[in-house]
């Protein structure tokens, strides 16, 4: 009966390589040529480095930094708010209620983004629904100065990225829920106990997901920081969007491109090594495994 | 370069490759062939099209596609032409001319749109990229009701090309419960941004018309490539005015001012007319035209090359051009169609804050069209940097 | 089966709290717009009066309708194929590590890194290739180049999730079936699949509500007669958004919600055989 172990991914192999690697490593291509004239957009006939070398400018570095934060910051912030929320769907909630507690997660994002955005500022404007009502309910005196400033940037990447957070780790939370909690009770830990020792590293898997599903399309975002943001929510996305959009240089925004793509795999490297030093003095000598419900 | 010859270079297959290397090393079409295995590939495929469609009068298809922004044309003009007149329409929307561009490039000439809506200062590079075809003009005689000041542009002498749609012009908008001075010019503009409307603050999202507000407001060409007048721009606008800006937005009218998030907005005209209109609070905002000179940017009627319906699409721009068509037009996006009677038209109809749409021809005498030229790279990297000031 | 503990009531309360808090806060801007949608006036968020006109104008407008269903059939099919190729993909990740996981789990972080707008720049030229140069017809059409387009990113979310779901779970029972002579196909779809579902139906319902959202990347493939309606919207900013945007969310939401009500009342009416697929669903 063995096949060959991979054989489950390959049609999932062929199709990206068929619809990504191949057109996508083609423009990666153009950041080895240049940009001909004031109306082409790319050239390959002489060959160099220089794009990467115009590339690694301070604006992009300066950029990155504010990027990073907003990274760092929303994903922290999503995971914190997604993890007490899952906890309960997946474990307060009776089973029959979970599904529609799932779909109820997602369906404000059926509507459509930039209208969710305008909604947003409707709320959160210096005159808006919320400013008006703290300031009759006497919690604040004067206009809510919220908008266009780094909370913005951050309500903004929580409210869009939650779902990114909360699917994986509810799939992979439900499986740990009621029954592993009984027997942790039956042993008599405690509910901090039960939550680091059990609850988290059985959660583990969905919680590296949650959070690389978050981190990694927010690094290269540029636009959702920006709605609610303004300027503060300034991401080097846009550096990439720039070059290929408004400047018509393919050749540079191709190298901006594998520049950013370089730093976003390292930072989840040098995270994921962090991690891994952090979670040593926790390990525990036994690993857990959870048995197929019954 | 007329527009079909890229369809008529892909009938031969052997010497449309070395015409296509050629045309490459002189910068032309370069987009497309420099796709490479996919340019040559393309040179190789037999097309049944063998010559775009030209037309000339005979019967209408039962088809028309437009390529458009989004909500930029009245309904009742696009139904009461296909009861007239039988085409049926099928609107698609772009957000941008870079989008635009891409898609006409991509498909080298099938990509199935028939009228397309660019901007003036993308229609050199769409000419010599031979994206768009040349308008048969026996089929557009209505164009005797545009305003000639609105034809015959820079980017299309003598409007092969392309007819204008909508244009507007770029000034500001201010909050004078807040900014109690009068602003008039550009050089108000800057001063304002950083002393009362300091962080609350906002430019259009575009290089062009934030490097604008620099040399407007102190008198230097708009299409300068000189070194000292980037160098000075950039220093000025990433140092000394980004960090007041709070946001880089081109549509303040939709939101930020019906929102009153901000004090001072860099705008279209049409845009501020709708947010002030519609507000609520038309007392509090006022706006300004840049001066001493501001900008002119035009939305056109253009035929993409390789339209499968030529002659509905002719038709439908004649259409369109009649003064009551025009007319509605205007009413519905709240920007200038460029027809010759239509401001008259317009204040007969009744519409609200006209001075928002129409200017005195000294007003429009201070007008630029812009230009794309090799200084756009250094464009957009102040953009970026200003950018990157403003979020620090 | 649960049990209520007396002494974790005080954190019982507070978890249900931040429940419906989170949930509300998902859908404050969503009622703001529900508001909207009523408005006389030219522009959404600037209130005028009371009017059903906007909805009036949705049937005036093809141009709308046409651009919610578009959206609508590519969000299904392309969470169709991300869901199947993302699941398969992720089970053989969970099952079948080796020295290749390594290199997949590469290729769908380089996929997942990939700004969107290298993705929307690269496919449509290679669209146009496989379309009318190699020519496969399908490419042509604007819902093949859609649905291939927002299945890319959406493949590799599915993979994730039913990895994390997996790599939780022992594989005694897939062990034992297999070890009882049952054909592997058997095993996959009678003990595998069952225990992947709950990340397969959420990896779905992602990469639906994911593709609904997408607007870079669609701006770029659409063919004439296939915009999408975040294109639609985005586009429509130059003239200033109107109410009648906001009506289609209302419609599309009320219509959602009335699905979901239905889902509910049947799932209850048909009593225990139900909630066994409700369980199911809910992966419990």
């Amino acid at each position: 009966m063995r096949s060959p172990r991979f054989a489950l991914a390959i049609p999932a192999w062929a199709w990206l390589v068929l619809f990504f690697v191949v057109p996508v490593g083609y423009v990666i291509w153009f950041s080895f040529g240049y940009k001909p004239g004031i109306f082409g957009t790319h050239a390959n006939d002489v060959l160099s480095f220089d794009r990467y070398v115009e590339a690694l400018s301070p604006t992009f570095f300066q950029t990155f930094l504010n990027t990073l934060w907003v990274g760092l910051a929303g994903t922290a912030l999503c995971l914190l708010i997604a993890f007490p929320v899952v906890y309960w769907m997946a474990v307060k909630v009776s089973p029959s209620k979970r599904g529609l507690l799932i779909a109820l997660v997602m369906i404000p994002f059926w509507t459509n983004f930039l209208v969710r955005t305008i909604g947003w500022q409707v709320i959160l404007a210096p005159e808006g629904w919320l400013s008006t009502g703290l300031n009759t309910i006497g919690v604040l005196d004067g206009p809510l100065e919220i908008l266009y400033t780094r909370t913005a940037v951050l309500i903004g990447v929580v409210y869009n990225y939650l779902p990114l957070m909360i699917l994986p780790l509810f799939v992979a939370f439900d499986r740990v829920g009621a029954p592993l909690r009984e027997a942790s009770k039956d042993l008599g830990a405690g509910p901090i106990a039960t939550l680091a020792r059990v609850t988290i590293p059985l959660a583990r898997p969905g919680i590296i997901a949650g959070v690389l599903l978050v981190f990694i399309p927010l690094m290269g975002d540029y636009i959702t920081a920006t709605v609610l943001g303004g300027a503060k929510g300034n991401m080097v996305g846009q550096l990439v969007a720039s070059q290929f959009q408004t400047a018509q240089n393919w050749a540079l925004g191709s190298a901006m491109a594998v520049l950013l793509m370089l730093v976003i795999a390292l930072s989840v490297a040098i995270g994921a090594v962090i991690l891994w030093i952090l979670s040593l003095p926790f390990r525990s000598a036994h690993r857990l495994v959870l048995g197929p419900e019954s | 370069m007329t527009a079909d010859t890229p369809i008529r270079i892909l009938a031969n297959a052997s010497a449309s490759r070395i015409i296509g290397r050629e045309l490459t090393r002189r910068g032309f079409l370069s987009a497309a062939v420099a796709v490479g295995a996919v340019g040559a590939l393309a040179a190789c495929t037999p097309t049944s099209t063998g010559g775009s469609p030209q037309a000339s009068g005979g019967p209408l298809e039962n088809k028309l596609s437009i390529y458009t922004w989004g909500e930029y044309d009245a309904p009742e003009v696009m139904s009461a032409f296909t009861s007239e007149l039988g085409p049926q329409i099928v609107i698609d929307s772009f957000s941008s001319n870079e989008e635009l561009i891409s898609k006409l490039v991509a498909a080298k000439g099938t990509s199935g749109y028939d009228i397309v809506v660019p901007t003036g200062t993308f229609i050199p590079q769409m000419v010599e990229n031979g994206l768009l075809t040349k308008l048969n003009r026996d089929l557009i005689p209505n164009i005797e009701h545009m305003d000639s000041a609105f034809l015959g542009r820079d980017w299309d002498p003598n409007n092969d090309y392309s007819i204008c749609k909508a244009w507007g012009t770029t000034g500001f908008v201010y909050d004078k419960s807040v900014i109690t001075r009068e602003l008039k010019t550009w050089n108000d503009f800057l001063d304002a941004a950083q002393n009362e409307a300091s962080g609350k603050t906002s430019v259009l999202d575009d290089p062009g018309d934030i490097t604008g507000i620099y040399f407007w407001a102190n008198g230097i060409d708009w299409d300068t490539t000189d070194a000292g007048n980037l160098d000075a721009a950039e220093e000025y606008l990433v140092n000394t005015l980004a960090p007041h800006l709070a946001a880089f937005d081109s549509y303040p009218g939709g939101q930020s001012i019906p929102q009153a998030t901000m004090t001072l907005m860099q705008v279209w005209n049409g845009d501020a007319r709708i947010g002030i209109l519609e507000g609520g609070e038309p007392d509090r905002w006022q706006w300004v035209l840049g001066a001493p000179v501001t900008e002119i940017w035009m939305d056109n009627w253009a035929i993409a090359a390789g339209a499968p319906n030529p002659e509905a699409a002719h038709a439908f721009i004649n259409y369109v051009l009649t003064p009551e068509n025009s007319l509605a037009e205007l009413d519905y996006i709240g920007y200038h169609t460029g027809g010759t009677d239509i401001e008259q038209a317009a204040n007969d109809a009744g519409f609200e804050m006209l001075d928002l749409v129409f200017f005195t021809p000294e007003q429009i005498a201070t007008m630029r069209t812009g230009k794309v030229t090799e200084a756009q790279g250094r464009l957009v990297d102040i953009w970026n940097k200003m950018k990157a000031a403003a979020g620090a | 089966m649960r049990r209520t503990h007396r002494h974790g009531l005080g954190r019982e309360v507070a978890l249900w709290i931040w429940g419906i808090l989170v949930l509300l806060f998902l859908f404050a801007p969503i009622a703001v717009i529900v508001v909207s949608s009523f408005n006389s006036g030219r522009l959404l968020v600037a209130w005028d009066g009371f009017s059903f006109d906007p909805y009036l104008a949705i049937f005036e407008k093809p141009a709308i309708r046409d651009a919610v269903w578009v959206s609508l059939r590519v969000g299904l099919f392309s969470a169709l194929v991300a869901t199947t190729l993302g699941t398969l993909a992720g089970i053989a990740l969970a099952r079948r590590p080796g020295k290749w996981s390594a290199w997949f789990i590469g290729l769908l972080l380089l996929v997942t890194v990939t700004p969107e707008i290298v993705d929307a720049v690269s496919l449509l030229p290679w669209f146009v290739t496989l379309g009318q140069d190699v020519g496969i017809a399908a490419f042509n059409d604007g819902l093949v180049r859609l649905t291939v387009g927002h299945s890319i990113f959406s493949t590799a979310v599915v993979a994730y999730i039913v990895r994390a779901r997996l790599v939780g779970l022992d594989a005694n029972l897939e062990e034992a079936s297999a070890d009882l002579y049952a054909p592997p196909i058997r095993t996959f779809f009678r003990v595998t699949l069952p225990l992947a579902l709950p990340a397969v139906l959420a990896g779905g319902l992602l990469s639906f509500t994911l593709s609904l959202d997408n607007t870079i990347v669609s701006a770029f493939v659409q063919v004439s007669g296939s915009t999408p309606w975040p294109v639609y919207v985005l586009s429509a900013l130059r003239g200033g958004l109107r109410p009648e945007i906001g009506a289609v969310s209302t419609v599309m939401l009320v219509l959602t919600l009335v699905a979901l009500g239905l889902v509910a009342i049947v799932l209850r009416r048909a009593g225990d055989s139900a909630t066994d697929i409700a369980r199911t669903m809910a992966g419990s």
